[in-house]
């Protein structure tokens, strides 16, 4: 019993590290797929941001600085995604792979050109723990929430901050209904193209907050492919806390819980590739269970085309 | 919603609707792969290499030998398997982003019974093979199931099958299926049991090509030589007039589905009887992502598919002697593959370019539905 309570603190604290890229990622794609664009890219948006991080950080020295180069090149291939999708009339999944793959080869080219080989990038200035006082020396739960990187902390805010931004302000009522409903919005004189390019920039931005983490916080190096399916499993949080994000938050912190605990258990008595399917096979039962065309935004997927 | 995929709609005569699905056809993929090729040739000048040397090894070590024809074979096979498991569904008016799984489902499959029926000698590999054909049968069909019966978007439950299908494959290669030795993965299969290498000369180019090809013409007769297969276009084009003409909506979409799945399916089998023996975890990865770019730049049919196919990889192949010519990076090739895979389907970008007939070749690109709908 003992034990347990002392496991206890050091599962949350690998909870919420495990989770929050998963955050900030599905926060994204939230505003994305709000927009009416689906964003099976934050993967790769994820991933580029996590080789730009470090790139930045590797040559200046400074994470904050890797921090602005990743926030770069996720709004950059964002972007992409939004010029194909709203501009070009791609299609939306096919360029979210586009993205997801041009990311997976575009770093792997670039470690080769810029760090002389492939595999794991040179050690790099990463987020250090930071711990709030007072509140760090709660027990038990104190260090696991409150001694943590600053991106942590960010993740913190930023999950009140969006559920405003998309449910309470203009900004966020003209979202939505571009992704319910393009020819109302067209017709009250908002923009559908611009509302789509913001809710796709915001996704590469927090998409790459999760980058970010993931190279300079959870590690303080890039490795090829590191991002590991996790902007799918965003992706799954997102559509199992039902385009909501605090809902998002909460399912994430649970993929994340689901992870914290089977480091710990013994890897006989519960395979870790059962763990691993646990948010994939969940999306699925909440899709099918719930008939998943009743919950996603009506006009997502759809190119808007002005009559 | 409109579901608008097969060949486009032209007006006039026979042949001149031939002509125009035929330059349609090859439009989209010609921009698609020109734009890449172009970009590409900035990304090699930007790393202070010549693009024409760097494109003429490209070019020498994809098709310049029987050595690099042989390996661009080996690249190829499993993206037509993959391609076609994309293509098969896109007729029907699905988007099948499950190949991936699907694929590791063959492979596993096969890295199972392989090792179990190695001892049969030859006789192992059609049974071993059938085998793939079957649990990619299932597998496949489960995102149909969960369409017709639940609701449930194939594009979300394909690519998180995707993801239970590798943790499945790679939980059974650490530990029912583990080797004796530090290396995880399966056992391997004894030589006798594998399929054969077509000769010395084309290098580990093997037999499993042939059977690519095989499998795009089953799917070519299937398509549009039987009912099953009009049936299946039928409610590609038109859902509603289908379901009107009496054809079952559902059963249609869980045999596309299933279909499809037994096509990523036998790739992962032949890849493992052909290429690698056994199951290494971690295992290759993005053929089955990839076989969505060929079934595009194919335009959905097994002749397209299997040209597509070899595109993506006589580039693959050939980026290894680019790599040994010049300073360029290898990976120079993916890079390649995912800019063909952004612009194939850039209705608007295209236009721009053609001016604005090529809207009339848009179809056939994209399925126009929503997520939500």
């Amino acid at each position: 019993m003992q034990d347990l309570i002392g496991a206890i603190g050091p599962i949350l604290q690998s909870t919420v590290r495990n989770a929050t890229p998963l955050v900030f990622a599905a926060l994204g794609g939230l505003f994305s797929e709000r927009s009416g664009v689906v964003n099976i890219g934050l993967e790769g948006l994820m991933l580029i941001s996590a080789f730009a991080g470090v790139v930045g950080a590797h040559f200046t020295g400074s994470a904050l600085v890797g921090l602005l180069t990743a926030l770069g090149a996720g709004l950059i291939f964002a972007l992409i995604h939004a010029l194909m999708c709203v501009t070009f009339e791609a299609d939306q999944i096919i360029s979210g792979t586009a993205i997801n793959l041009l990311a997976l080869g575009g770093t792997g080219f670039l470690m080769v050109v810029i760090f002389g080989s492939g595999g794991t990038s040179p050690r790099v200035n990463g987020f250090e723990s930071v711990a709030i006082p007072l509140l760090s020396k709660i027990p038990v739960i104190g260090a696991a929430f409150f001694d943590q990187s600053l991106l942590v902390y960010l993740m913190y805010v930023l999950v009140p901050i969006v559920y405003f931004v998309v449910f309470r302000t203009p900004f966020g009522l003209r979202l939505r209904a571009t992704g319910e409903v393009p020819e109302a919005v067209d017709t009250a004189g908002v923009n559908v193209a611009r509302m789509r390019y913001y809710g796709v920039a915001l996704s590469g931005l927090l998409a790459a907050c999760g980058g970010a983490y993931l190279s300079m916080g959870l590690l303080s190096a890039f490795t090829e492919g590191m991002t590991n399916g996790r902007g799918f499993i965003a992706l799954a949080a997102l559509i199992f806390g039902r385009w909501n994000p605090i809902g998002a938050a909460g399912a994430a912190l649970l993929f994340g819980l689901a992870q914290a605990v089977t480091f710990r258990v013994n890897e006989q008595t519960l395979p870790i590739e059962f763990v691993d399917m646990l948010p994939y096979v969940l999306t699925i039962i909440v899709l099918a269970g719930f008939g998943g065309r009743a919950i996603a935004p009506a006009a997502i997927g759809k190119p808007y085309r002005k009559e | 919603m409109s579901v608008e995929p097969g060949a486009p709609e032209g007006r006039g005569s026979a042949f001149r609707r031939m002509l125009t699905g035929t330059a349609g056809a090859l439009l989209f993929p010609f921009v698609a792969i020109l734009l890449s090729f172009f970009l590409g040739a900035i990304i090699v000048l930007a790393t202070g290499n010549n693009p024409v040397t760097a494109y003429a090894a490209l070019v020498k070590g994809a098709v310049g030998s029987p050595l690099a024809l042989g390996r661009t074979l080996l690249y190829t096979t499993p993206l037509i398997f993959t391609g076609l498991a994309v293509a098969v569904a896109f007729r029907a008016g699905l988007f099948n982003i499950g190949g991936e799984g699907q694929l590791y489902i063959g492979a596993i499959t096969a890295a199972w019974l392989g090792v179990s029926l190695g001892s049969l000698g030859p006789v192992a590999i059609p049974i071993v093979l059938t085998a793939c054909v079957i649990t990619g049968f299932l597998w496949g069909s489960l995102p149909g199931i969960l369409k017709a019966y639940f609701g449930a978007h194939e594009v979300i439950t394909t690519i998180m099958l995707n993801f239970v299908a590798i943790d499945l494959a790679y939980y059974l290669a650490q530990h029912p299926l583990r080797q004796r030795g530090p290396i995880p993965g399966t056992e391997t299969i004894d030589y006798a049991a594998r399929i054969p290498t077509i000769g010395t000369a084309l290098g580990r180019a093997n037999y499993g090509f042939f059977i690519a090809i095989l499998a795009a013409v089953v799917v070519y007769l299937l398509l549009w030589r039987t009912r099953r297969g009009f049936e299946l276009r039928a409610v590609g084009l038109s859902p509603g007039a289908a379901n009107y003409a009496g054809m079952r909506l559902g059963l249609n979409t869980i045999l596309a589905l299933a279909i499809g799945g037994s096509l990523a399916g036998l790739g992962g089998g032949v890849e493992i009887l052909g290429v690698y023996g056994n199951m290494d975890v971690p295992f290759v990865t993005n053929l089955g992502f990839n076989g969505i770019g060929v079934a595009l730049l194919g335009r959905n049919h097994p002749v397209g598919v299997v040209l597509g196919a070899l595109l993506f990889g006589g580039l693959t192949s050939g980026a290894q002697e680019m790599q040994f010519a010049t300073d360029v990076p290898l990976q120079l090739a993916n890079v390649l593959l995912a800019v063909i895979l952004l612009l194939v389907t850039a209705t608007k970008l295209v236009e721009l370019i053609v001016g604005k007939r090529a809207r009339d070749f848009a179809a056939g690109t994209h399925l126009e539905k929503g997520l939500g709908s």
